[in-house]
């Protein structure tokens, strides 16, 4: 591989710096199977533009396609993010993070309920 | 749900690999898979190495060497029904594409929990064994707790309670 050509790693944030791509593979996560007409249907711009974001993903492997039958359908796939998890977080670290990142998520959803009952 | 890994070996290392039942797998948390013979319509059970407790049953839908293979998936300690495991093999530059396909977990089940969070951890291990020959150092530490914690096991897991063709 020369030195210019994108590593693995490389395609994953590029893929992941665009927002509507992070939107996609939400859309994907929260519907196994997608069609690609499906995810085009969120987003305003044209359906060819959908298919070279998909591209990326899954260039990125982020997006897996599986063709059934007549149609196209997409999942996510969580390896590549766990790769990129797995290199900065070590044993320990990943014990102490998902606490704190568990007790961020319940403050921030108690101060959200709190702010609704005050509006 | 999918998993996908691109593992730096060949076709025929990752079939044994995830076929071999003379030895436990670590892919599959460390367990021996007993199978009376690798083919269609066949029972199988995922076994701790002690052979006493049956972590998962299934039968085989499709046996391609070394391309596909295809199981129905029960957990023995959940009343779950059970789902469907795909493992897909495809050479491709750099190695072999392996693909873990989950389907028919209803959502909100056990089974559905156990496979999001076991399905990383079987596909990272099936490639950590494959390039470096062993699993990670946190991976071998489970195991070692799985050891520690398998006389607790629930009775309804023993092996006599799940028996493959020919037992």
């Amino acid at each position: 591989m020369s030195p210019e050509a994108p590593t693995p790693e490389d395609l994953v944030f590029q893929a992941i710096a665009h927002p509507a791509r992070r939107q996609m593979m939400d859309l994907v996560k929260a519907s196994p199977g997608m069609t690609v007409q499906g995810v085009a249907s969120h987003f305003s711009f044209s359906r060819i533009a959908t298919m070279k974001h998909l591209a990326r993903l899954e260039a990125a492997d982020l997006l897996v396609s599986k063709k059934e039958g007549r149609s196209r359908k997409l999942y996510f796939n969580p390896m590549p993010i766990q790769g990129i998890y797995d290199r900065w977080t070590s044993e320990d670290s990943s014990f102490w993070a998902g606490r704190m990142a568990d007790m961020q998520q319940r403050v921030e959803q108690r101060a959200q309920v709190r702010n609704k009952k005050n509006a | 749900m999918v998993f996908q890994v691109t593992i730096q070996g060949t076709l025929a290392d990752v079939w044994q690999e995830i076929t071999r039942t003379d030895a436990p797998i670590p892919a599959f948390f460390n367990n021996q898979m007993h199978v009376r013979e690798l083919k269609a319509g066949s029972k199988l059970a995922m076994r701790t190495t002690s052979g006493k407790y049956t972590g998962v049953v299934g039968k085989i839908l499709e046996c391609d060497e070394p391309h596909r293979f295809v199981h129905t998936f029960r957990f023995t300690n959940f009343d779950d029904p059970e789902c469907i495991v795909a493992y897909d093999l495809k050479e491709v530059d750099g190695g072999v594409e392996f693909t873990l396909t989950v389907t028919e977990a209803p959502e909100g089940t056990k089974t559905a929990k156990q496979m999001k969070q076991g399905g990383t951890m079987i596909v990272n291990t099936l490639k950590s064994v494959l390039e470096t020959g062993r699993p990670s150092f946190g991976t071998r530490l489970l195991f070692v707790l799985f050891k520690v914690l398998e006389p607790i096991s629930p009775k309804k897991c023993r092996s006599e309670n799940w028996p493959i063709d020919g037992e």
